[in-house]
């Protein structure tokens, strides 16, 4: 029998989130704050990889070469937010204020009983939509990929136990089993739709000037088994609260063919993406992607 | 040899996946289904794949190797179908 393969870990030292957290709770803000400003600049020495992809990143959302002091903010962006995210894990309160569009349509699916797909993406403070849910007394399976050294995603499990669960996608051969299997049981799932590492199906949109391919599989599990899908995303409010948008929600129609279904998919995840290049174009640090950014897709799938 | 129940599967494939211009007798009972370069199948076509078989055989197909297991070729399919599903 073989052995498992070892988890992936995030960049930087494993003591990284431990130190974090022990920091955020014994220093004073106004020496804590420097401090990670400080250590953000470490990071961004020793992250050459995630550097040039943030630069690669900014230079597309600016349409210009992007300054050090901009990487850097971009850092830190990401660095504030797992602060943040650290303590909501370790239990301190966090509000969501939706925003009025679509809010209506919004509460009454997460309020009804009926199973649903939340579809979100590495943005601002949407990492912490799954859990949040379970405040409007949603369980909710959250998908995401394991990595050995995930402080905030262990804390954050704990703090919700018996509101969410994980399905890891780190075996992508069972994963749509898994998936399955919590469809049928009349889960809500939680997913996140930017990165293509582990979709099935992706597909061509228009995002921040190009053609690009999405991960499109949440409508394609919408389809077979009949869930509405809505996307939610999060932005950091004033204090402890997150400003949440949310989409209208996307409902197959079981009157229409499939391909006009994936007609009316593809329509609705352009607008949500429309809606998500606003965010990004008002505040591009907040989108924690250190990746390459979606490629342009091949002219065949145009 | 293709039997009745090879070529209700090969339609049923068809049907489900909507593969153009590939009629029954283009699928080769020992052909491989999922990953074969000619049908381009991914894993929420074998998904989609699954669902229509359980609902039209009366099965429940289990975990990720029951299926790769079953869905390997239309043969494989065929002789899991025989033994689990009092519909064939």
């Amino acid at each position: 029998m073989s052995a498992p393969a070892p988890l992936p870990h995030n960049p930087g030292p494993s003591w990284g989130f431990g130190f974090l957290r022990w920091a955020d709770r014994r220093w004073p803000r106004w020496l804590f704050r420097p401090l990670l400003m400080a250590g953000t600049w470490v990071g961004l020495a020793f992250m050459p990889v995630q550097r040039a992809h943030s630069r690669a990143y900014l230079a597309v959302v600016f349409g210009r070469p992007a300054r050090v002091l901009e990487v850097w903010r971009h850092f830190f962006a990401f660095a504030d937010f797992l602060v943040f995210s650290l303590q909501a894990g370790g239990g301190a309160p966090v509000r969501c204020a939706l925003e009025p569009e679509n809010a209506a349509a919004f509460e009454a699916l997460v309020r009804s009983d009926r199973p649903a797909l939340f579809g979100t993406f590495h943005f601002g403070g949407s990492d912490l939509l799954g859990y949040l849910l379970s405040d409007r007394g949603r369980h909710v399976t959250i998908i995401r990929q394991q990595v050995g050294n995930s402080d905030d995603t262990r804390l954050l499990g704990r703090r919700f136990a018996g509101h969410v669960s994980f399905l890891w996608v780190n075996d992508p051969a069972h994963l749509l089993y898994d998936l399955k299997t919590a469809i049928e049981a009349g889960e809500s799932l939680a997913l996140k739709c930017d990165r293509l590492e582990f979709s099935a199906k992706a597909e061509p949109f228009q995002f921040l000037g190009a053609e690009r391919l999405f991960p499109f599989t949440i409508y394609h599990l919408a389809l077979l088994f009949d869930r509405p899908v809505v996307f939610c995303i999060a932005v950091r409010g004033a204090g402890p609260a997150l400003r949440v948008y949310s989409s209208p929600v996307f409902q197959p129609d079981p009157a229409l063919e499939r391909a006009a279904n994936l007609h009316v998919a593809r329509r609705h995840f352009q607008a949500v993406l429309n809606q998500l290049e606003t965010l990004v174009r008002q505040d591009p640090y907040l989108w924690f992607n250190f990746l390459p950014l979606n490629p342009a897709a091949p002219a065949a799938l145009r | 040899m293709s039997d009745a129940l090879t070529l209700r599967l090969k339609t049923l494939i068809i049907a489900t996946l909507k593969l153009e211009g590939v009629r029954p007798e283009d699928i080769l009972d020992d052909e491989p289904l999922i990953g074969s370069p000619r049908f381009g199948l991914d894993s929420i076509d074998a998904l989609e794949l699954v669902l229509v078989i359980e609902k039209e055989f009366g099965v429940k197909i289990g975990s990720s190797e029951e299926s790769r297991k079953a869905l390997a070729s239309v043969s494989t399919l065929a002789t899991y179908l025989r033994a689990q599903s009092t519909r064939v």
